[in-house]
């Protein structure tokens, strides 16, 4: 392999780049666009969940509960409806998502120490949501009927009891819970498929359309300098976004990674070429910016988001599906982040990451100079 | 040294049940205009693409500037300079861009750019536009600098594909008389047309039609023997007189 072949085509790459207005804007104004939309409006997190209370007793105790779920940082009393009619209604209209009925008598049948139930409704249409809200509504009434139970015998002269058993929780690796943690990371695999394998899918398909791959195989140019030629530009500027997304992560969004910076640049660049590998090969067999710009959406970026455990966690998916993400390159990365940005680890906990992208790298750089030779080079 | 720039025995190309060359024979001397001639379809293209190491033949052997084109594509590749039928250079890149591209995959040492550069434009008479971008340059200009990105390394070998079609009267006679020049310089110059008026340009030509050889010699030899009678006759009249013999 000639270097200087290599910096040649590199060098005709870097001017196509710049003299194409749809590359440069997919290069460096997409990658912002996603961490801005992705980071503001991707949020996972259930809060301030908007609820209507239907209050039939408006005594002290039905007050005492509707100023506890305001308080909470889950819950928002948005509206309070005269009738049952009313607040479905409300429901209906998408202005809360759970409604709360106090029915008349409760705080009767709490003096009288009978069953005293609590009518709640729940919106399950996004069931994600609605777990979280019951769980909360749950948390918030236990708490409620533990504090009376605990006036109660205190009124009694009796000596406060605990529950027996209480569950300590403490939440590791993403100590706030917070989605914006492992959205970040997310973010920047797929800025790196759609950057590293959209543009590239372009690249040798207009060579094709444009009638100069001809050219190409009339130059005594090797399979390997043209696929390193042409990917080393690419390289360069995913690796460029990656910087760009980590950095707008750290001041946007004050996502700060914990471990090892290098050790994520070393991840990135495998897997960036990876991805810069699908989108030459990508290019190679489709022949057409159309069909390949296609093709790189169907088989980079939409597995990249959908099953790589970014959005839609693995454990949950069926078997089969499973399979499939084993094979998405995506899945690999983002284990390997979240392993630095949230879990502190290792090079020596991580490792196997590590093999299977520079696997994957090996076997696509050996299918794309197969396929260049098959072309004539 | 070969005293044959290139000598191919029983070329075929397939593509499928398709036979594009079939069982194709002949040598070019050094330092002739040698031509390809046949009708659109001929098989004319196939030919000097395999013969530039662009595609591999089904069968049949072959050497170009003493490379063989089975195994040594590469080489040849190097040694040759070709330009294909439709024009292939960047359109978003400058004349100068394109031949910095060509410079740097024929490796020519730095050293000589310059010169290289020079020499070309001269003989392109394309120094006025060399930083305009090729696309608004117009197609008789945009020809002359493909053949001097496939000069630029001065091959002494030079393969043109159907060279002239679409280009005007008067830059195809420049066009000729600098390919005098060239094989006056020691250049052999291959070079297909269906043009059959422009074979007089041509040493020796080869004939051929849907794949097979039809006649080869001197232009003025193949119309005495396809019309010995006729002295008038032209290579058209001799190609369709020879074509009505093989098709009963």
């Amino acid at each position: 392999m000639s270097f200087r072949k290599v910096a040649a085509i590199a060098r005709k790459e870097y001017f196509h780049l710049i003299r194409d207005f749809r590359s440069l804007y997919l290069a460096f104004f997409i990658p912002f666009l996603l961490i801005l939309l992705f980071g503001y409006a991707l949020s996972l997190d259930v809060d301030r969940i908007p609820i209507a209370v239907v209050d039939h007793e408006h005594t002290p105790e039905s007050r005492d509960l509707i100023r506890r779920l305001n308080a909470s940082i889950y819950f928002d009393v948005v509206l309070y409806p005269e009738s049952t009619a009313e607040l479905t209604q409300h429901l209906d209209g998408n202005l809360a998502a759970m409604g709360i009925i106090i029915p008349p008598g409760l705080t009767a049948d709490l003096k009288a120490e009978k069953d005293s139930p609590l009518q709640v409704i729940l919106d399950g249409s996004d069931p994600n949501y609605a777990g979280n809200a019951r769980a909360y509504i749950t948390a918030v009434v236990g708490q409620w009927n533990k504090e009376r139970l605990v006036t109660f015998l205190n009124r009694q002269g009796q000596e406060p009891v605990q529950a027996p058993v209480e569950a300590r929780i403490r939440v590791w690796f993403n100590e706030e819970l917070e989605s914006k943690n492992f959205i970040v990371p997310g973010i920047v695999a797929i800025i790196i498929m759609i950057v590293g394998a959209l543009l590239t899918s372009l690249v040798i398909a207009r060579e094709y359309e444009n009638g100069t791959m001809e050219t190409i195989r009339s130059l005594p140019i090797r399979a390997s300098e043209f696929f390193f030629g042409k990917a080393v530009c690419y390289w360069f500027i995913t690796l460029v976004d990656v910087l760009v997304a980590i950095l707008m992560g750290q001041v946007l969004f004050g996502v700060v990674m914990k471990s090892s910076f290098w050790l994520m640049i070393l991840a990135s660049m495998i897997y960036i070429s990876v991805a810069i590998s699908l989108g030459l090969l990508i290019s190679i067999k489709t022949k057409s910016q159309l069909v390949a710009n296609q093709m790189a959406i169907l088989l980079t970026y939409l597995p990249s988001l959908l099953l790589s455990d970014f959005v839609f966690p693995q454990q949950n998916m069926p078997v089969f599906l499973k399979l499939v993400t084993r094979i998405i390159p995506a899945t690999y990365y983002i284990d390997i982040l979240n392993g630095l940005y949230l879990r502190h680890l290792s090079f020596l906990q991580m490792w196997q990451n590590f093999a299977v992208l520079a696997a994957m790298t090996g076997i696509l750089l050996g299918l794309n100079i197969r396929a260049l030779k098959k072309e004539g080079l | 040294m070969y005293s044959e720039a290139v000598s191919v025995t029983d070329l075929v190309k397939r593509f499928g049940s398709f036979t594009a060359v079939d069982h194709v024979s002949f040598s070019v001397q050094s330092s002739e205009i040698f031509g390809f001639l046949g009708p659109n379809g001929a098989g004319k293209s196939t030919t000097i693409r395999m013969l530039c190491g662009i595609i591999t033949p089904t069968s049949g052997s072959g050497h170009v500037s003493g490379f063989d084109i089975l195994t040594e594509s590469e080489r040849i590749k190097r040694s040759i300079g070709y330009m294909s039928q439709k024009f292939s250079l960047y359109l978003d890149m400058t004349p100068m861009e394109n031949i910095r591209f060509f410079l740097g995959i024929y490796e020519v040492p730095t050293n000589l750019w310059k010169e290289c550069m020079e020499w070309v434009f001269h003989a392109t008479r394309l120094e006025s536009v060399r930083n305009r971008p090729t696309r608004e340059l117009p197609p008789g200009w945009r020809q002359r600098l493909a053949l001097g990105c496939a000069l630029l390394h001065r091959p002494r070998l030079l393969f043109l594909d159907e060279p002239t079609s679409g280009v005007d009267p008067i830059t195809r006679r420049h066009f000729w008389e600098f390919i005098r020049r060239l094989t006056g310089e020691g250049v052999t110059v291959f070079v297909t047309t269906h043009y059959m008026d422009e074979a007089k340009h041509c040493d020796r030509v080869v004939m051929i039609d849907v794949g097979k050889i039809v006649a080869m010699g001197r232009p003025s030899d193949i119309i005495r023997k396809a019309l010995p009678d006729k002295p008038n006759a032209d290579l058209n009249d001799a190609f369709v007189a020879l074509m009505r013999r093989s098709t009963p």
